[in-house]
């Protein structure tokens, strides 16, 4: 059988924040919000899950999540059935894995759904289990789980060798916190101004409060389908997975291969691959959602994912290249910064914008957006995962 | 100590919670490396057929695939190239400040490990430092018969050269 397109036909999420729900709660309704986005959709049709949690064998002492995830909301897996845990790229994990079972004719209609319940009755705990996120016995040992210490680092290398400013990070923040303004699923719907930015408490400096993301609760589904279910299933315009690459080169704390930690070779690598597999250039892209973990984390994505040269990804984003009007609008509906990131949850969240911009029936629509990006880092940036959406297969 | 809600729990050490490696030779094949990190060196493993030094330590070379390893001495002192001072929000089982920076060794071997024994804004980029091994809390072992056995441990970070 020849490889078939695959395409998604159905998005949909839960609010996100500090929920007061389980993680099987917001399972539930993240996969009521994508049903109820492709009505057509028989739940009976649906022959595969994949559900992208890291958290649920840590915060909900609950291993093998995926039959519990079906069984709650009603579908019977026939294909596949499976969780999925690549840290923040899970869910981006989990469409490439259901795109490659569909092209091959394993499945037919999967959906790839995922989240985090992070917060945990008592605080001490949350923070606690970010220990295990990373190379346990070599960096969880040095207190390096929590994320801003690294990208201080990364953000005080970028600044040192690029000039990099306070403001250019700032800008970041403004720009996204102003898209998440009116989307009503994002964990925080309030604009801030570049001064609240630069004058809000410190972090870990060079990293203020609104550089980083919060620590949220929330899941999201999508439902993929072969071309031919996709016609069968919507009138709405067909949006196809193009290209997709996934890279990891070195542990957290070791063999980093890069010349300085602002130098990121793993996304340049997934990057190249991604963009040949879906035959289009960075120039190409009308849209794009990076992962925003960090301000520091866009200004280096504009950079290594092509969008602007090595070391001008400051001026590229307080220039306004990558907002509305620009070369490339980025993170569309808030990105990590507004909407926050419950990990397995976050890639999808991330196609579901795409999708709804390809459909040109986002909240903040891009101009004629027919090429989407998605990126996302994991754990203290030891991997990169890429995916390229079009109008055309 | 009884452990509120989950009363099976009461003075059980729950292991899959420790943020120290399960080091004992039970449960890790490379023990060795903290079994020398007591005498103050800082090793790793080098594959004895092609010759590559691995850090962290491997059971079988990443490079060629043999199993017949060697442990080596790494440097103990290099220098920092960039580090981070963490003061609010330290994770449970740190002190504030919590120090992290990226080094390099005197091979040129670049790692990002802890800083300890440092003050607040007394770190400097270019700053050397050198190994820093100290005695974590033991991991209880279940021996034959059902007896609790506390199996020591070590484990490192780096500190100022004073």
């Amino acid at each position: 059988m020849a490889d078939r397109n695959v395409c998604i036909v159905g998005a949909g999420m839960d609010r996100w924040g500090v929920r007061e729900a389980s993680i099987v709660d917001m399972a539930q309704e993240a996969a009521k919000d994508c049903f109820d986005d492709v009505p057509a959709l028989k739940k009976e049709d649906i022959d595969g899950l994949l559900f992208a949690s890291s958290y649920c064998g840590r915060s909900a002492f609950q291993v093998n999540a995926a039959p519990v995830v079906a069984e709650r909301i009603g579908i019977q897996p026939t294909s596949i059935c499976t969780r999925v845990d690549t840290l923040c790229a899970g869910g981006s994990s989990g469409i490439i894995m259901a795109t490659g079972l569909i092209k091959a004719g394993l499945a037919d209609v999967v959906m790839v759904a995922g989240g985090e319940k992070l917060y945990t009755p008592q605080r001490w705990e949350t923070y606690y289990s970010e220990m295990a996120s990373i190379d346990h016995d070599w960096d969880g040992a040095q207190g390096m789980g929590l994320p801003p210490p690294f990208f201080s680092m990364t953000a005080q290398d970028h600044m040192k060798r690029y000039g990099t400013t306070k403001e250019q990070l700032s800008a970041v923040s403004v720009k996204n916190r102003r898209n998440g303004a009116n989307n009503p699923k994002a964990q925080f719907q309030k604009a801030v101004t570049i001064e609240e930015v630069i004058n809000a408490r410190a972090v870990v400096p060079p990293l203020g409060l609104f550089d980083c993301t919060p620590i949220t609760d929330g899941c999201a589904a999508v439902i993929l389908v072969s071309e031919d279910k996709a016609k069968e299933l919507t009138d709405r315009p067909l949006v196809y997975v193009r290209g997709t690459a996934q890279a990891s080169l070195h542990s957290m704390s070791m063999n980093w291969p890069g010349e300085d930690l602002s130098d990121w070779v793993h996304l340049r690598t997934a990057a190249k691959k991604a963009f040949e597999r879906a035959r289009v250039s960075p120039e190409d892209v009308d849209v794009a959602q990076t992962h925003d973990c960090f301000t520091i984390s866009e200004i280096i994505e504009m950079e290594d994912l092509g969008f602007c040269k090595k070391g001008e990804g400051g001026a590229f984003v307080e220039s306004g290249q990558s907002d509305f009007g620009g070369k490339v609008p980025v993170n569309t509906d808030g990105g990590l910064l507004s909407c926050g990131h419950p990990f397995g949850a976050t890639g999808i969240r991330q196609a579901m914008e795409i999708f709804f911009q390809l459909q040109g029936r986002a909240i903040n629509q891009a101009k004629d957006a027919k090429i989407g990006l998605t990126h996302n880092l994991s754990g203290l940036n030891v991997e990169h995962t890429i995916l390229i959406y079009g109008r055309e297969p | 100590m009884p452990v509120p809600g989950v009363p099976i729990l009461e003075g059980l050490y729950p292991s899959t919670l420790d943020m120290y490696p399960f080091e004992a030779k039970e449960f890790n094949r490379v023990h060795q490396f903290y079994e020398n990190l007591r005498e103050n060196r800082f090793t790793t493993t080098k594959c004895t057929k092609c010759g590559t030094v691995s850090f962290p330590p491997r059971v079988a070379c990443p490079k060629c695939n043999s199993d017949s390893l060697e442990w080596v001495d790494l440097p103990t002192k290099g220098k920092v190239l960039r580090f981070t001072e963490e003061v609010a929000g330290v994770p449970l089982g740190f002190d504030s400040p919590l120090i992290h920076a990226r080094i390099e060794l005197e091979d040129g071997r670049k790692l990002i490990c802890r800083i300890a024994n440092c003050k607040e804004g007394e770190l400097k980029v270019g700053a050397a430092v050198q190994l820093f091994a100290y005695e974590v809390p033991p991991m209880i072992v279940e021996k034959r018969g059902g007896v609790m056995e506390e199996s020591p441990r070590m484990f490192f970070a780096f500190e100022p050269v004073k």
